[in-house]
C-alpha cells in the first residue's frame, strides 16, 4: 500500500487513490488538513476545474491539484506554503471577479464555500473596475430547484450529479469559456426523485431549493443527526432545528447506506413532523357515538375499561394487535410484550409497499420494517383474516399508515368490531371507527433504534419536542398496561433501558442497543452465520 | 426534420470514426447546411439518430461559434478587426458599415437580410481591410465597395 506524507502525517491509502481521496479515507480532509476544494466530490468522478485544491509535491515544479493527483509511494505533500496560500488567493480572487456581492440577500449565506474560503483566502482589494457578468436570476428549473446563473462558479458538481447518480443528465454546460452557463437542455426540467441533492452539493448560492429558500438564516439552525423514516433505506440525515421546529432534512454522509444522498420524497417528508393534521389531543367515543377530544390520562382509562370490559367477557383471545413499521425496534419490543402479557396470539405488523429503485428507494414504505421481522412479528394478513372470520372483537394499532393498502381490513370491515383502539401521530381514516385515540411522536421526536433494510440498526435522536401532551407508542402501551394491571407494565417507559433489555432478550440484536450503534449503525446478528464464523465484539459485524 | 438525404450522409460519415459520436462535428455542419441552423428540435432528432443525448449535442451547438441555435439572417457579413486590418481601416470601415446597413453589430437587419459582425483574424493580413460575407473573402476593401457587396446581397 502506498503511503503518504502530508504536511509532516504519514497517512495508508490504496492503491490509485488521490491525494484528496487518501485525506478522507483517513478522516483529515478539513478536519486536520485543511485542502480547499469546490468541483471535487467524494461521490463524483474527479473534474479538476476548480483549481482550488492545488498542494506542493515534493518533485512537482509545479503545483499540483490534490483531487486529480494519484498518491505515489513515499510522495511528500505540502499543504500549507506560502506558494499554495498564494495560489489559492488566485483561485477565489479569479472566482469573485464575476460572482455578485449579494450575500445580505443570498440563502446560501452561512453554509457557503466561497464565502468561507474568500474569509480565508481573499484579497482586500478588488483589482478590477469592469462589471461583473449578467446572467439569468432566479431560474425556474425544475419542481424543487432554483438557479441563479450568476452565483454560479462553474463547478459542474451539479452536471455530474445527475450525470452519474440519477444519470437522468437534465443539466449540461452550455457556451465556451467565460460565457459557460449551466442550463436545462431547452423545454427540459430538472425533475428526478433524487433532484435536491444538487443544492445541497451546490458550494455557493447558485442551486437553492424551492421548499428551504428563504425560510430561515442556516446560523439559526442547529444540525441534529437522525434518520429518515420515508422508507426502509434509513438514510442518515441531519435535522434542521430552530425554535424546536424542523425546517428540513439533508443528507448526513454515511457510505454504508446512502453515500451522501437522499430521495427528494424523504427529504420532504420533514413537514410531517408538524403537519396540521397532527393528533394533539386525545379523543374518547362517548356514548352518544361522536368522537371527542379528551385527556390523555381520561384515554388511557377509558382504553383501559374497554378492554377490561372484553377480557371479562370473551377473554383475551378476542383482541388483536397491529403495528405499523414506522414504529421503532424498541416500541415494537414493547408492543410484543404487551401483546404477550394480554395473552392473546393474534398479532403483526402491516408494511405498506410502493415503488423502488436500485439506488435509494426501498419498496417497504416504513422505517422499521426489518426490525419488525427480526423481532418475530408476523405479517398483519392473519390479523385480517381473523377478523373477517368474526374471531376478533377488539383491536390495538400502532400507527394507521397501513390503512387503505390492503394490509389490514379496511375502514368499513372494522366499523363492526367492539372496540378500536389507536396509537397514531396524525389524523387518520381511524376516526370513523375508533373508540379511542392516543396520541403518539413521531419519530423526530422520540429516542431509540431502526432496523433498515440490509438490517443495520440505527440511532433515533428527539430532535423536536411536541408542543402537547404525546408519548412515544412503547410509553402509551407501557401506560395502557399499567391500567390494564398486565404483569410487568409499571407504567414507567425508559427507552434506554428498553433498548438493553431487547439486546439482552434477542440473540439477532447481542450487543446492539441505542447506546452502541454509533454514528453509523450496526448489522444485525444473523443467528446462523453466527454459529459458523462469528467475528469477535467490533462495529459493523 | 433532417431529410432523408442528410441522414443518410450523417450516418456514411459515422462510419468513418471509430465511436459514433467522433462524427458529431461534421454531422452537425451538415445539418446547418440544410436548415441554416440547429434547432432544439433538430438537436433531439440527431441525438436519436447518432445515439447520444441531446445534452451531449447542445453542449456542442452552444460551444462553437459557427453553429446556430436559433434562426440567422440570409447573410453574415464580418468585417475582421485584428490588429494588421485595424491598422488598415477596418474598425472605422464597420462603424460605416453599421451605418449604411442601419443596424449594428450582431443585430440582424429588419427585413431579415443580413446581420454585420466583427472577426478574428482570417489569414488575409496582406490584403486588409477585408470581411468575410457567408463563405467567401473580400479583400482590399474601401468602403464604397464594401457597400456595393452588401447591397448586392439579396
Amino acid at each position: 500500500m502506498p503511503t503518504l506524507t502530508v504536511d509532516g502525517r504519514v497517512i495508508e491509502t490504496a492503491e490509485g487513490k488521490s491525494i484528496l481521496e487518501a485525506l478522507d479515507d483517513a478522516g483529515l480532509l478539513m478536519n486536520g488538513v485543511d485542502v480547499p476544494h469546490y468541483c471535487w466530490h467524494p461521490k463524483l468522478s474527479v473534474d479538476g476545474s476548480c483549481r482550488l485544491c492545488q498542494v506542493e509535491v515534493e518533485g512537482f515544479p509545479k503545483l499540483q491539484i490534490a483531487c486529480n493527483t494519484v498518491v505515489q509511494d513515499g510522495m511528500v505533500v505540502n499543504t500549507t506554503s506560502d506558494r499554495v496560500r498564494k495560489a489559492r488567493e488566485g483561485v477565489v480572487e479569479l472566482l469573485l471577479i464575476n460572482h455578485p456581492l449579494d450575500c445580505p440577500i443570498c440563502d446560501q449565506a452561512g453554509e457557503c464555500k466561497l464565502q468561507d474560503y474568500a474569509f480565508d483566502y481573499g484579497v482586500e482589494k478588488s483589482r478590477t473596475r469592469e462589471p461583473r457578468r449578467a446572467a439569468k436570476k432566479r431560474v425556474d428549473l425544475g419542481p424543487t430547484i432554483v438557479f441563479d446563473q450568476e452565483r454560479c462558479i462553474l463547478c459542474r458538481r451539479c452536471v455530474r450529479f445527475c450525470d452519474e447518480v440519477p444519470k437522468t443528465r437534465e443539466l449540461a454546460v452550455f457556451g465556451r469559456g467565460d460565457r459557460s452557463v449551466i442550463e436545462t437542455f431547452p423545454g427540459m426540467e430538472l425533475d428526478n426523485p433524487y433532484s435536491m441533492n444538487v443544492a445541497d452539493i451546490c458550494p455557493v448560492g447558485a442551486l437553492t431549493t424551492k421548499d428551504f429558500r428563504f425560510k430561515i438564516r442556516v446560523w439559526f439552525l442547529e444540525d441534529v443527526e437522525g434518520l429518515c423514516t420515508g422508507c426502509a433505506n434509513g438514510c442518515n440525515i441531519y435535522l434542521g432545528i430552530a425554535n424546536n421546529k424542523v425546517y428540513r432534512y439533508q443528507p448526513r454522509r454515511n457510505d454504508d447506506v446512502n453515500e451522501t444522498w437522499m430521495c427528494d420524497a424523504g427529504r420532504l417528508s420533514y413537514r410531517d413532523i408538524g403537519a396540521p393534521d397532527r393528533l394533539q389531543y386525545a379523543y374518547v367515543r362517548d356514548a352518544t357515538g361522536s368522537l371527542e377530544a379528551a385527556g390523555y390520562e381520561a384515554a388511557i382509562g377509558a382504553a383501559a375499561r374497554r378492554l377490561r370490559a372484553i377480557i371479562g367477557s370473551k377473554g383475551a383471545g378476542v383482541i388483536a394487535g397491529v403495528a405499523s413499521a414506522h414504529a421503532t425496534n424498541e416500541d415494537l419490543f414493547t408492543f410484543r410484550r404487551f401483546i404477550e402479557a394480554l395473552g392473546t396470539e393474534t398479532s403483526g405488523v402491516a408494511v405498506p409497499k410502493g415503488d423502488a429503485d436500485d439506488l435509494l428507494i426501498k419498496a417497504e414504505k416504513a422505517a422499521n420494517a426489518a426490525g419488525a421481522r427480526a423481532l418475530g412479528l408476523g405479517d398483519a394478513s392473519l390479523v385480517a383474516d381473523r377478523i373477517r372470520s368474526g374471531g376478533i372483537d377488539a383491536l390495538v394499532c400502532l400507527g394507521s399508515d397501513f390503512l387503505g393498502t390492503g394490509l389490514l381490513a379496511n375502514v368499513e370491515e372494522l366499523a363492526g368490531l367492539d372496540t378500536v383502539i389507536v396509537l397514531d401521530t396524525h389524523k387518520s381514516e381511524f376516526s370513523r371507527v375508533a373508540h379511542v385515540i392516543l396520541p403518539t411522536r413521531h419519530a423526530a421526536e422520540k429516542h431509540g433504534t431502526l432496523t433498515n433494510a440490509a438490517g443495520r440498526v440505527q440511532r433515533l435522536r428527539a430532535a423536536v419536542e411536541p408542543a402537547y401532551e404525546a408519548h412515544p407508542d412503547g410509553a402509551v402501551l407501557s401506560h395502557l398496561g399499567k391500567a390494564l394491571g398486565l404483569p410487568g407494565f409499571d407504567g414507567s417507559y425508559d427507552v434506554r433501558a428498553v433498548s438493553k433489555a431487547l439486546a439482552e432478550s434477542e440473540p439477532a440484536f447481542s450487543g446492539i442497543h441505542l447506546d452502541s450503534v454509533g454514528d453509523r449503525g450496526r448489522v444485525l446478528i444473523d443467528p446462523d452465520a453466527s454459529q459458523r464464523d462469528r467475528e469477535p465484539e467490533g462495529p459493523n459485524l | 426534420m433532417i431529410s432523408t438525404g442528410t441522414r443518410s450522409k450523417i450516418e456514411a460519415e459515422m462510419e468513418r470514426y471509430p465511436q459514433k459520436r467522433g462524427a458529431l462535428l461534421p454531422a452537425l455542419y451538415l445539418v446547418q447546411a440544410e436548415h441554416g441552423y440547429v434547432s432544439s428540435d433538430t438537436v433531439r432528432e440527431l441525438a436519436e439518430i447518432m445515439g447520444l443525448h441531446p445534452v451531449e449535442v447542445m453542449e456542442v451547438v452552444t460551444f462553437y461559434n459557427l453553429f446556430f441555435d436559433r434562426p440567422q439572417p440570409r447573410h453574415h457579413a464580418s468585417v475582421c478587426t485584428n490588429l494588421p486590418c485595424s491598422l488598415r481601416g477596418a474598425r472605422v470601415l464597420l462603424a460605416q458599415l453599421e451605418e449604411h446597413v442601419g443596424s449594428k453589430v450582431g443585430e440582424p437587419t429588419d427585413d431579415g437580410r443580413l446581420v454585420l459582425g466583427h472577426e478574428e483574424c482570417l489569414g488575409a493580413c496582406a490584403f486588409a481591410p477585408m470581411m468575410r460575407v457567408d463563405d467567401a473573402y473580400h479583400e482590399d476593401l474601401d468602403l464604397e465597395h464594401a457597400k456595393s457587396i452588401l447591397d448586392a446581397l439579396e
